[in-house]
């Protein structure tokens, strides 16, 4: 407990102070209309603080609080004065003084003792440089001359003194701060070197002329701005810029982000665990492949028994061709995946997996859904596990997959897990007697009135029934065919279950923990699916049936082209949110058993091995896998905009 | 669509038991879906029983059987402290978590939403597009350097020199929650700035114009003007981010990690997790406790949850 109230002590002071600054800077800004010399005031304030208070937190001047609280009001005086004086001689001399008298300050001040670092090992502070005149002018010179072509190159706005003063007192800040050794100067060269930038960053400052209350105005609005940009900016630059560049950077370290290594962890993951492909051609073998070809050949032929009927070319995509067709792609698709094998290979055959079958699946609920009684009903419970963490749903999940193996107390092992029961509870019915001709018996009437619909319908031309009536005879045929044969998990010789391993059992136990995902996603699918298709116009719908449009015929037609947008916005969010695919794979298998995905790994490899270079390497691998996906994503933004 | 229903065919009028079969025939697309349904909700609602059954009835029969004895025993050891449980204190680390990781980014992406709807200022178009494509940048991107930054702060290593600047220093905040916060805010405020400014680019522009010129400034518009009408929205956001940081794993378990007493639930039920065999009986309790507030949450203000999805995603 009392961790927490240190938590709502921390939140409460950091909201309040960040909402203070933020206020602080608004109100600030807001001076710039009424009162111009207050504003000043408080810029030169700023201006006196915030270097000094760098240079005292890194240890390079004494007495840093008050060295910093002078510099402060040096500031507020010069930035007060700047305000109010309107002539310009005395106003240059006024920020060159002002700006002479911090950099003498900084110098004076200057640390010029051994500091000590955390580890107790004497250094030098580097606080004064060594000057040397020749270089001193050579770049000062040089920084006059650059200021000079930058001000032709603008266009020659502004005052050309100004400009020259700024880009001469960087050529010097280069020469006395930059180039030289800072550690083994003295005092007076400290000042000398601080002083002579002051003075010519005050100047700079003195030469602008007092602002008329127009100008006052604009440079309030356009900072205005930056103070609403600058927390979000902060933000985003140090937790997404800043640290994915850093990543891309130790990825070409070696495993403590030192010694350049080159291609090296890249090389590292270019092996038998991301891709192995050795046993391609045990494709061609696999059931799932050969039942592809199959579907393959069944679309293709009722492509030409199309064209027959209508005796228009050899061969026609009708509804039902393309849906077999389809559904044979993505089965020879899950054949390739199954038996290439690999880290990478599985994160590819999630993302396809995932996205084709929550899109399709949430789409259809959607079409189902709409319009239904009890519609929103049905819809919150597609939609509830969307508000179920990762971890949560795969400890559901591995409660339906478990399984227990059979003992000789208990023969059938006493399936907890509802997929094992039901699969042991069909191999026992498979290989009981009375039980099974019963179960036969009924699955024939079903077999037999499908039948009887199949041919009614397609007697009444609505092709849809026909042939959903006849695929679902198929799948009834086939069972009873099975079930004759022996299907499930049951061992009649020795009279024991066979509980499937679905967490185990590589290859397709990776298909079991995709299933978790797709039942997270489906909801997501469908609510945006169900907006979409709410959103089409009423009239185009009412005059593809006034035209004579099948159901079939005006949603493949009218709805889903209307809402192809949004199935191009569903499958790019999923894709990203598959890719990354992590916390699921942890819970259930932390990557065995052939389950590895790339998150996963590089997680293993950062920060349990604390190996951060291969593991920088597959950060910038799932990296590369999103740049597409960035990309169409910026083009859908620029025509967003651009509308 | 339509149902199939609205169109009249031949078959529809005979009579008979074809015809009724037929009809019957027609509602099932209904059928399918309510099956969808179920199937959808079974596991969940199978975890809910078990969870009230003791270890015995868990290990030797499944849940649909509905076998007692009832109890609540189970809550009470996974909710105890102690090595079995501690999910209290979880609970209240989830919400340390969970709370400020939503009022900060809803605060933070509202300035920055609010500047780029009604600011004009040069570069906002390409600005607000390259901070709203860093959405789909995978977390783990960033995971290795912010966890540097946390355990040992950003130093920047002058070159020639080898003089080394800090530029944040390390406050040690690896394994505490702030560390996750911080993750939090940062990864949310590409989505929240483009969900908000949706939003607030919509509100009526004369509004801003007539207060404008009665005198108000940014602020002051943001203040009394934009964060009253946005209302909707943030509140969108907000349940979206809670339940999203709510039940964050990645994020929590790589930033606190081996601070045992920092860990919300997610990374505690994960862990016992790992300890199937001895604890499973305590896991059904333990998964269901940390769904509860999301699942509350959830069923209570679906339809804001429901808005801030499809805003941030139709819109695109």
């Amino acid at each position: 407990m009392e961790k927490l109230y240190d938590t709502a002590i921390g939140v409460v002071l950091a909201i309040a102070l960040s909402g203070a600054i933020f206020i602080g800077a608004n109100k600030l800004f807001d001076l710039t209309r009424s009162r111009w010399a207050v504003f000043t005031t408080a810029v030169g304030a700023l201006a006196g603080f915030l270097p000094f208070v760098l240079f005292a937190a890194n240890d390079l001047i004494v007495d840093g609080v008050v060295t910093t609280v002078v510099a402060t009001l040096i500031g507020a005086f010069t930035g007060f004065l700047l305000g109010t004086v309107e002539p310009p001689p005395i106003r240059l001399a006024i920020g060159s003084l002002g700006g002479l008298a911090l950099g003498l300050l900084m110098g004076f001040q200057s640390q010029g003792v051994f500091g000590v670092t955390a580890e107790g090992v004497p250094v030098l502070l580097p606080a004064r440089p060594a000057l040397d005149p020749s270089s001193l002018i050579l770049w000062s010179l040089i920084g006059l001359a650059a200021g000079g072509v930058w001000w032709v190159i603008r266009g020659r706005r502004g005052s050309p003194l100004r400009t020259l003063i700024l880009w001469g007192t960087l050529g010097w800040f280069l020469a006395a701060w930059l180039i030289p050794d800072l550690v083994s100067g003295t005092r007076n060269e400290a000042m000398v070197a601080a002083g002579v930038t002051g003075l010519g960053l005050g100047a700079t400052a003195g030469l602008n002329p007092l602002p008329n209350s127009n100008e006052q105005y604009l440079v309030g609005e356009r900072s205005r701005s930056w103070i609403f940009l600058v927390p979000a900016m902060v933000f985003i630059g140090a937790t997404l810029v800043i640290p994915t560049i850093r990543t891309i950077y130790l990825s070409f370290r070696d495993e403590r982000g030192g010694e350049f290594v080159g291609f090296q962890n890249y090389a590292d993951l270019w092996n038998d665990r991301t891709i192995n492909v050795s046993d391609f051609s045990s494709m061609f073998t696999s059931q799932v492949f050969i039942w592809g070809v199959v579907v393959l050949v069944v679309g293709l032929l009722v492509g030409v028994a199309t064209a027959r009927r209508r005796k228009e070319g050899t061969f026609i995509a009708s509804g039902a061709s393309n849906a077999a067709m389809a559904g044979a792609v993505f089965l020879l698709v899950f054949a390739l995946f199954s038996t290439l094998r690999g880290t990478v290979i599985n994160n590819l055959w999630w993302v396809f997996t995932v996205t084709v079958i929550a899109t399709a699946a949430g789409l259809a609920v959607a079409v189902l859904a709409d319009r239904a009684r009890f519609e929103n009903v049905a819809k919150s419970m597609i939609f509830m596990p969307m508000a179920i963490s990762f971890v949560g749903a795969s400890i559901i999940w591995r409660f339906v997959y478990q399984a227990k193996q059979p003992t000789p107390a208990v023969p059938d092992g006493g399936q907890t897990g509802l997929l094992n029961a039901l699969w042991v509870g069909l191999g026992q019915l498979s290989n009981s007697t009375t039980q099974k001709y019963i179960a036969l018996a009924i699955l024939a009437v079903i077999v037999v009135a499908l039948g009887y619909v199949a041919m009614r319908g397609f007697r009444a031309g609505a092709l849809g029934v026909a042939w959903g009536s006849g695929l679902a005879l198929l799948f009834f045929g086939w069972f009873m065919y099975a079930l004759l044969a022996g299907i499930g998990g049951w061992d009649p010789e020795t009279g024991f279950a066979t509980p499937l391993l679905f967490v185990q059992d590589a290859p397709f136990n990776n298909v079991w923990l995709m299933v978790v995902l797709i039942w997270i996603q489906t909801g997501f699918a469908m609510v945006i699916f169900s907006a979409a298709i709410k959103a089409v116009p009423g009239e185009l719908i009412e005059a593809s049936r006034v035209d004579g449009a099948t159901e079939t015929q005006t949603f493949w037609q009218i709805t889903v082209p209307s809402i192809a947008p949004t199935i191009g916005v569903v499958v790019t969010t999923l894709i990203v949110v598959v890719l990354k695919v992590f916390d699921i794979v942890k819970v259930m298998t932390n990557g065995n058993f052939g389950t590895q995905v790339i998150a996963n790994e590089m997680w293993q490899r950062a920060f349990t091995e604390l190996n951060f270079g291969l593991g920088s390497a597959l950060a910038v691998a799932l990296f590369v896998g999103v740049l597409p996906i960035l990309y169409l994503n910026i083009r859908r933004m620029q025509e967003g905009v651009a509308q | 669509m339509t149902t199939l229903a609205d169109r009249p065919l031949a078959t529809e009028t005979s009579q008979g038991i074809g015809g009724r079969l037929y009809r019957f025939l027609r509602s099932i697309p209904t059928w399918v879906l309510w099956v969808l349904v179920i199937l959808w909700s079974l596991p969940t609602f199978g975890l809910f029983v078990n969870s009230f059954r003791g270890r015995d009835s868990q290990r030797t029969t499944g849940w649909w059987t509905f076998e007692g004895p009832w109890t609540l025993d189970n809550y009470e050891a996974i909710l105890s402290a102690g090595p079995t449980g501690g999910l209290w204190q979880a609970f209240l680390n989830t919400l340390a978590i969970a709370i400020p990781a939503t009022v900060i980014p809803i605060a933070i992406a509202t300035f920055a939403a609010y500047a780029f709807a009604w600011i004009d200022f040069p570069g906002r178009e390409w600005l607000f597009i390259g901070t709203v494509a860093l959405l789909a940048i995978p977390a783990q991107t960033s995971l290795i350097p912010l966890l540097q930054l946390y355990s040992g702060g950003a130093h920047l290593t002058i070159p020639g020199i080898e003089k080394t600047v800090t530029i944040f220093p390390d406050l040690g905040l690896a394994g505490e929650h702030v560390a996750v916060w911080l993750t939090h805010t940062g990864f949310a405020l590409p989505f929240a700035i483009f969900l908000i400014h949706n939003y607030v680019s919509q509100l009526p522009k004369d509004v801003f114009e007539s207060a404008r010129i009665d005198g108000a400034d940014h602020f002051a518009i943001f203040w009394r003007l934009v964060l009253p009408l946005s209302v909707p929205v943030l509140a969108a956001f907000a349940i979206f981010q809670f339940l999203w940081t709510y039940n964050d794993y990645l994020i929590a378990l790589t930033m606190i990690g081996a601070n045992g007493v920092n860990l919300p639930m997610t990374v505690r039920i994960a862990s016992l997790a790992g300890e199937f065999g001895r604890l499973v009986h305590l896991l059904t309790a333990g998964a269901f406790v940390s769904m509860a507030m999301p699942l509350a949450v959830f069923f209570a203000l679906q339809r804001f949850f429901v808005r801030g999805i499809l805003a941030g995603s139709v819109k695109g």
